[in-house]
Order: structure tokens, then sequence, then C-alpha cells
């Protein structure tokens, strides 16, 4: 778990005035990260021009188009919490998880994100986390479970 | 496999009327006679032809030949495969189809019927053999060469095993009607050529059989009704009028216009689809030939060389002098046993099409999708819930083994939704269905039930057009997941019960 989503590229963050700055925010982690090329978040915004990431449950998955896996590094993904929620094309949205996959790597931690998101419960854990690392700690659990 | 075509048809029947050399409006570069060493228009498609005096020169190819050569066999073997086996099955069909089709030098429309349906078969039965033994990520790779080396290799064996097949049937076909009419039994030959011209052989046995001992009698007695017995109109009129009156459906809108190109324009080929449609019919064309060759007989009338096309204006402009009673009275006689006879199949059958949807395959499909509201409740339970559409194209009781969740770019969303599924059909005891994620580009039509975000079903019906669609709004937590989950438990049951 920890090549594909690292502890450090979960984050906790206050606010983002508009959809387009919480997808910027999630791909300068992916930059950080050295999984992508910049370029790739310009495709993540594009993406999100044709068709909303939003997955409802408060999360959306930002990532970049089909064209654009050449700009992908390394499978990768990130996860940005917000305090206040960030109107996503209407929907409160409190998780943005950004992903960068050119395989199928990525596919075993976003699926265990996806149990964990389709759980209410468990989505109140993530947003009632006190520190990036309990928040990290939530995820893991349902590797256990 | 007809039905869909029939558009086809009536371009090429259209476009052949106007342009072939004895057309309305003859055009060398379209009708495929024209020297293009001579004509003005450059560019075009050509092949070399060899003059009556022998040379050669550069013909135009024109739209007629490769329409009924290629356009109409390759149509009918790719409905035929998809009738058996989805889009996958009418790709592999049409592979099959150009191996007979370049296998022979007769219109392969016997082959394609054959074939079409049969290949997508074989490729059908291939699939099942490693069906769910390829590892996750392999699918692709692995279905994408198994049609195509599936399909390459039975183009080959049609090439070389089928078509020759289907050419020496026709030429078998010939050498009866040449027996026939060596015998005097002329009426007889009715039973030939008519089912042979539906087959589209007509070519084969009027300018294989037919038109050489037609001219025999012409150079010994001035006439020959060996030219009627394939080119008579009236038959296939009878046929088009009969579907005028008592068809129904497409058949019934379309068979009006078919009837002026086949009476006026000559080209028969627009009545066969109508009789494989219902095979029955062609007791009434068989009956309605016999009769216009018996008139002939008995009038002792004929025509003085081959009306070609066989149209009415072409049949009396070949009419023996002295023959024109004798002729007309084929043509009309022919034409009304063929009506009565026909119309009194179509009206027997007439209720139980309209049940069926008429032999129609958009229709039958369009039957099926409004059956499944009552077949599977579960399915528009489903729907509703999802606040979105789900319908399926094909059999509605196709029990769901394999399950595609299909996103944009199949990185994100789909994953997502198909873990969730897993998850649950895990819980509820089905691991034997598999849930695979995928983008909707690389979507194929292997997959019993597809899964959408609603903004994406429409794009994904055109990829997997039998599979069973549903839409979703929200993949972390739609109620559609527990309606499929509750739907194949129930399933199961079913089945241990």
């Amino acid at each position: 778990m920890t090549e594909i989503l690292a502890p450090g590229d979960v984050v906790l963050a206050t606010s983002a005035a508009t959809k387009t700055d919480a997808v910027r925010e999630a791909g300068a982690v992916l930059v950080r990260a050295g999984a992508v090329e910049p370029a790739y978040v310009d495709a993540m915004l594009e993406r999100e021009r044709s068709m909303s990431t939003y997955m409802g449950n408060y999360l959306a998955i930002p990532h970049g188009t089909e064209e654009a896996k050449g700009t992908i590094t390394r499978s990768a993904l990130c996860l940005v919490r917000y305090d206040e929620p960030v109107d996503w094309d209407g929907e409160p949205v409190r998780v943005v998880v950004g992903i960068a996959g050119v395989g199928d790597e990525h596919l075993e931690i976003l699926s265990r994100i996806a149990l964990v998101f389709a759980d209410m419960e468990q989505v109140q854990r993530v947003l009632d986390a006190p520190t990036a690392a309990e928040l990290y700690a939530v995820l893991q659990q349902v590797n256990e479970e | 496999m007809i039905m869909p075509n029939l558009p086809a048809f009536l371009a090429w029947g259209l476009i052949t009327t106007l342009f072939i050399s004895v057309g309305w409006w003859p055009n060398g570069i379209l009708g495929g006679f024209g020297n293009a060493d001579v004509m003005s228009w450059q560019g075009a498609a050509t092949a070399l032809a060899q003059a009556e005096d022998g040379t050669t020169f550069r013909q135009y190819v024109g739209l007629v030949g490769p329409m009924i050569t290629y356009l109409l066999p390759l149509l009918i073997a790719n409905a035929g495969g998809r009738v058996v086996y989805g889009e996958r099955g009418a790709v592999v069909a049409s592979i099959v189809a150009v191996g007979m089709i370049t296998g022979s030098t007769i219109p392969m429309f016997l082959g394609a019927m054959i074939v079409g349906p049969l290949s997508a078969w074989v490729m059908k039965k291939i699939d099942a053999l490693w069906e769910g033994k390829i590892r996750a990520g392999f699918e692709m790779l692995v279905n994408m060469f198994a049609a195509g080396i599936a399909g390459a290799a039975m183009a080959v064996i049609a090439f070389f095993g089928f078509a020759p097949l289907i050419t020496r049937v026709s030429e078998w076909l010939g050498d009866g009607v040449g027996w026939l009419a060596d015998n005097g039994l002329l009426p007889v030959m009715s039973i030939i050529v008519e089912p042979a011209k539906v087959l589209f052989l007509n070519n084969a046995i009027g300018n294989g059989a037919l038109v050489p001992l037609g001219a025999q009698q012409v150079a010994e007695t001035g006439k020959s009704l060996l030219f009627l017995v394939e080119a008579n109109p009236g038959p296939g009129l009878g046929i088009l009028l009969a579907y005028t009156f008592f068809g129904i459906g497409m058949a019934r809108s379309s068979a009006p216009g078919a009837a002026i190109i086949q009476f006026f324009g000559g080209i028969h080929e627009v009545y066969f689809p109508f009789v494989l449609m219902k095979p029955a019919l062609i007791i009434a064309a068989i009956a309605g030939g016999a009769t216009g060759v018996a008139t002939n007989a008995a009038f002792g009338s004929g025509l003085r060389g081959p009306a070609a096309p066989g149209s009415i204006f072409a049949v009396y402009a070949t009419t023996a002098r002295g023959s024109f009673l004798g002729v007309t009275l084929s043509v009309v006689l022919s034409f009304l046993v063929t009506f009565l006879i026909a119309a009194v199949i179509l009206r027997a059958s007439r209720k139980r099409d309209l049940e069926s949807g008429g032999g129609d395959l958009q229709a039958a499909i369009a039957q099926t999708e409004a059956n499944k509201g009552k077949s599977s409740s579960a399915l528009g339970a489903l729907a509703g819930a999802a606040g979105a559409t789900s319908a399926s194209a094909t059999d509605p009781v196709r029990p769901v083994r394999s399950i595609v969740f299909a996103c944009d770019a199949g990185m994100g969303s789909s994953a997502m939704g198909a873990s969730i599924l897993r998850d649950k059909l895990k819980k509820a005891g089905r691991t034997d269905v598999t849930v695979v994620n995928r983008a909707v580009a690389t979507l194929d039509d292997s997959a019993d039930l597809v899964i959408t975000h609603r903004e994406l079903t429409d794009r994904a019906r055109g990829h997997a057009p039998t599979a069973r669609h549903v839409s979703v709004e929200n993949f972390l937590s739609s109620p559609v997941y527990d309606d499929i989950v509750r739907e194949l438990a129930a399933d199961s049951e079913g089945a241990k019960a």
C-alpha cells in the first residue's frame, strides 16, 4: 500500500475555493511525489470538464485522460481531505483522491478506498480523523478486516 | 439475416436499374462497363477486361459489380453472425465471408448465409473454451487474437473448402435445368429455377444454362421460351404485390418500391429477400413460374434473345413476332398465380407474424425489449431504483456470469464500483460471477451485464449491444448493487432447487 499511496501523500487541508483549485492541489501532490509530469494536472482538469469525477459520499477522484497516460511516471494515489466541503458541480466533496494509474497496480488500494467510502460509518471515520496518520490508519484497516 | 439489409438491396437494385449498359440511364463509369482509356473520368478503380476483338482494355469497376459481389454477401454474413454471437460474431462472420466471396466467381449469397452464422457459432464455442480462465489484464489481448486467428483460419477454410462446394452446387443446378429442357419437362424446370433464383444463382442459371440452350433453339426455330423461364418478371411482381397488400411492417412498406425496380427495372434480386424472409413463398414463385412456362409452351410463344435485365420492357423488346399474346399471357398468368398463392400464405401466417414482429430482426429486438418488463421484474425494479434506464437487446433470461463496470478512462470510478460489487457478491456467496472494470472504449460484447455512469450508458450500449445495461449515478452507494446481488442470489437458489 505504501508504494502507491504513501503516508506523506495523505494531506489535511482547510478549504479550497473551487473545484479547479482542489484538482490542482491533488495534482500538485502527485507531481511532488514524482508520480506524474506537470502536464498530467492539465489532463486532470480537462477530464473534469468533460465529466465530473464526483463519486458520491463526499468523494471525488480526479484523474487524467486516456491520452495523458504517457505523462505518468508511476502509478500513484494521493488523498486530500478538506475541513470545508468543496463545491464539485453542486455536490459537496470533502475527500479528493487524485489518481495516476498506468497499469493495474493502483487498483488494489483504490478498491480499498472504494470499500471504505461505500460504508457511511467508515466515511465518517475518514472525515473525523484528527490527523493524517490516523486517516491513513482507517484506510489500512479495511485491508485487515 | 436479410431484413436489416433490405435498404442495401434496394440501393443496389436502383443503381443497377439506372446505370448498367441496358439500364435507363447507362453510365459506363458507374455501371462498370466503360473503357477507362476512352472515357474522361480519371482516378476511379479499373480492372483489365477483354474486348470482343480479344484485346484488353482498362474497364471501370463501377458500383454494380462490387456491391453485389462484396457488399451484399458481407452484409448478410455480418447480420447472420450478429444474430448468433453479437458484434464479435458479426466481425468474424464478415472475415470468413471474404474467403467465401473471393474463393468463387459467382455471387456468394448462399455461401454467406451458411458461413456467416456458422463461423460466429464456431467463435462462440472457441471463446467458451477459456472463458473465465484468462489472467486479469490479458482478456483484451486474448479476445482480439483469438477472433483474429480464428477468423483468418476460417476464411482460408471457406476459400478452399466451402466456396468450391457452393460453386459446384450452382453448376449442378444449371446442369439439372439443361437436362429438364432436353427432356421436354419444361414447367418442372421452375422447381429448380425459382429456388435457385432466390439464392442469387439466377445469373448462373440464366446465363449458364438457359441462354445457351435458348440461343440454340433460336437458331433452329427463331424463338425460344427458355429465355423467359428465369427472366419472366411475373412471379417476382406477384410476391412483391402480395407483400404490398398482405405483408406487415417494414417488408410491407418497402415492397411497392421494390416492385417498380423489379418489374420495370428488371432487377429481380430485390424480391429475393422477400422470399428468403418467408421461405414458404417459394411455392408461390414455383407455381407462377411453371404457369408462365406452360403458357408459353401452349401458345408456342417465346423470345428471340435473352431479356436482360428481366424487365417487362426488355421482355417485349425481344418478343418474337407473333408471340405477343402468349408472352403477355405468360407474364400476366404467372403474376396472378404467384400473387394468389403468396397472398394465401401471407394471410395464413399474418397473425403469428404480427405477434412475433414479422420475422423482422429489428422488430424482434424491439419485441424482446418490450417483453423484458414482464419477464425480468427484478431488472425493472433495478432500473427504477437507479432512476435511469436499463434495457436489454437480447434474450432476457440470459444468466449473468460476467459483469463489467465501464467508465471513461477505466482507471478510477469503474474500478471502485467493481470493487464494491465484487465485495457484495462475495458476501452473498456468488464468487462464480466475475466483475471487472475497463474503459468504455475497450468494452466488447462478451459481458452479460454492463454497468456504467448514466451519461456513458448509450456509448456502452453501442460497444456491447447484446449485453444488459444498467446505469448508475453514484458508483459508491448505488441501490442498483443490492438489487443485482439480490437477483443473483435468487438465481443461484433457483438453480439449486
